[in-house]
């Protein structure tokens, strides 16, 4: 069968969709084949209409369709606005959103409580801006008088532990120079054996006896920090 | 098609739901068509609502056994693009539509662009600049065989023409189509 090039371009379509004779496509191929213009012809348009099906649609403006329904049936009534309106009220409904409410008020109860308010004794004048800021103020300064005190206690324990301790050996250098090397190497191994066992037992000592010291020293805190906060509030109620 | 012929009998008997879910299956394609062929997502916008108000106007003299109511859906917005086409014809000879179609699609893409068609990305905006060089015939016969994916024998009922003549007309428009392409800078067959 003669085929030319007028063919091609007349049956492309035909032969992209499949539906050429079997002699035609036969004859089709062969000329293609042997023709540069063809082949390319067939590639462009074969991956054009490739390319043209697998692309999406495009998405129409989201308004679109209220504005037919609106157009058609009128405007909607009352209730379907307000629920459009409304419609933001499921999202309190996912957990996440719940768990997350849940969280910020487990939050703010701490941090009330931690602040010296309690629901159940809060009175109208305490919610006045003047009595709020008096109040975080007084807290504010009763936490950095505890902070400074606990510090304080602290320095106490490492002054003890460091009394306790006795007057640590002067160490071998680390780096020594070469000369101070070789008299270190013509130290006997034994010696620097007898150094280490020197030093260690009373660094285990001062150990065991600060770890006492320093609970004691924390629970005293606490104790004052408890009842401190137990006479601010006997205070605060006889007021 | 059995869904929508039902839908068309439930909004006949005046049930607005079912008037509602029509609308919502088919805005898509509607506005697909209009905005392929204007190349103007505002013109396709307004088009599309024109469509669907003449529909519901008209729905009582859809019979399902002239064709499914997509084909009659295609049928009507062709209707109307062409008598719009013919309408602005005037307009744009004076301001050319050639001139006006980049930034009518880059307005269109940053504004409106979804998300897939950002994923299209360049080959759709350079197709839609493409598509508009085409003569009117050619155009809407490749966009409802490519792209909206009709048969041959739905676009012979939409456009009222012999299947000789559809199917020559889509022929000329693929291969115009990949031509233009061609001179704009690129390859049809290896677009990204």
């Amino acid at each position: 069968m003669d085929w030319n090039c007028t063919f091609t371009e007349e049956r492309l379509s035909d032969y992209l969709e499949g539906k050429l004779l079997p002699v035609e496509a036969a004859a089709f191929s062969a000329h293609t084949a042997d023709c540069a213009n063809c082949t390319e012809t067939v590639a462009l348009v074969g991956g054009l209409v490739n390319r043209m099906r697998k692309m999406p649609m495009v998405e129409e403006p989201p308004q679109l369709i209220a504005k037919i329904l609106d157009a058609t049936l009128g405007p909607r009534t009352q209730k379907e606005s307000w629920f459009r309106w409304l419609g933001w009220i499921s999202v309190l409904w996912q957990p996440r959103f719940v768990l997350g409410l849940g969280a910020a008020v487990a939050s703010v109860v701490i941090v009330s409580y931690a602040a010296g308010l309690t629901p159940a004794k809060l009175k109208k004048a305490d919610l006045s801006p003047a009595n709020v800021f008096r109040s975080a103020n007084r807290q504010a300064h009763l936490t950095y008088a505890r902070g400074a005190k606990f510090v304080n206690d602290l320095r106490v324990v490492y002054e003890i532990q460091s009394k306790l301790q006795p007057e640590p050996e002067p160490m071998p250098v680390s780096n020594p120079a070469p000369s101070q090397q070789k008299e270190h190497n013509s130290i006997p191994p034994d010696s620097s054996q007898q150094q280490k066992s020197q030093t260690a037992p009373p660094a285990s000592r001062a150990h065991v006896r600060t770890g006492p010291m320093f609970a004691f020293l924390l629970i005293e805190s606490m104790a004052d920090n408890i009842a401190e906060n137990l006479i601010n509030r006997s205070t605060r109620s006889t007021r | 098609m059995e869904a929508d012929a039902q839908l068309v009998q439930q909004c006949l008997r005046g049930e607005g739901p079912a008037w509602e879910e029509l609308v919502r299956r088919h805005t898509r394609r509607v506005f697909n068509l209009c905005y392929r062929f204007t190349g103007n997502a505002t013109e396709a916008e307004d088009l599309s609502q024109e469509v669907f108000l003449r529909i519901y106007r008209t729905l009582a003299s859809y019979q399902p056994v002239f064709g499914a109511f997509p084909t009659w859906l295609t049928s009507v917005t062709r209707n109307l693009l062409v008598d719009h086409y013919r309408r602005t014809r005037r307009d744009r000879q004076t301001d050319s539509i050639d001139d006006a179609m980049p930034q009518l699609e880059e307005r269109h893409s940053s504004a409106r662009a979804p998300d897939k068609l950002a994923e299209a990305g360049e080959l759709s905006v350079q197709l839609q600049r493409a598509l508009a060089r085409l003569s009117p015939e050619l155009r809407e016969a490749v966009i409802l065989r490519d792209l909206q994916g009709l048969e041959y024998n739905e676009i012979q009922t939409v456009l009222q023409v012999p299947e000789g003549t559809v199917k020559s007309r889509i022929n000329r428009g693929r291969i115009e189509l990949a031509r233009i392409l061609t001179e704009m800078g690129l390859k049809p067959n290896n677009l990204s």
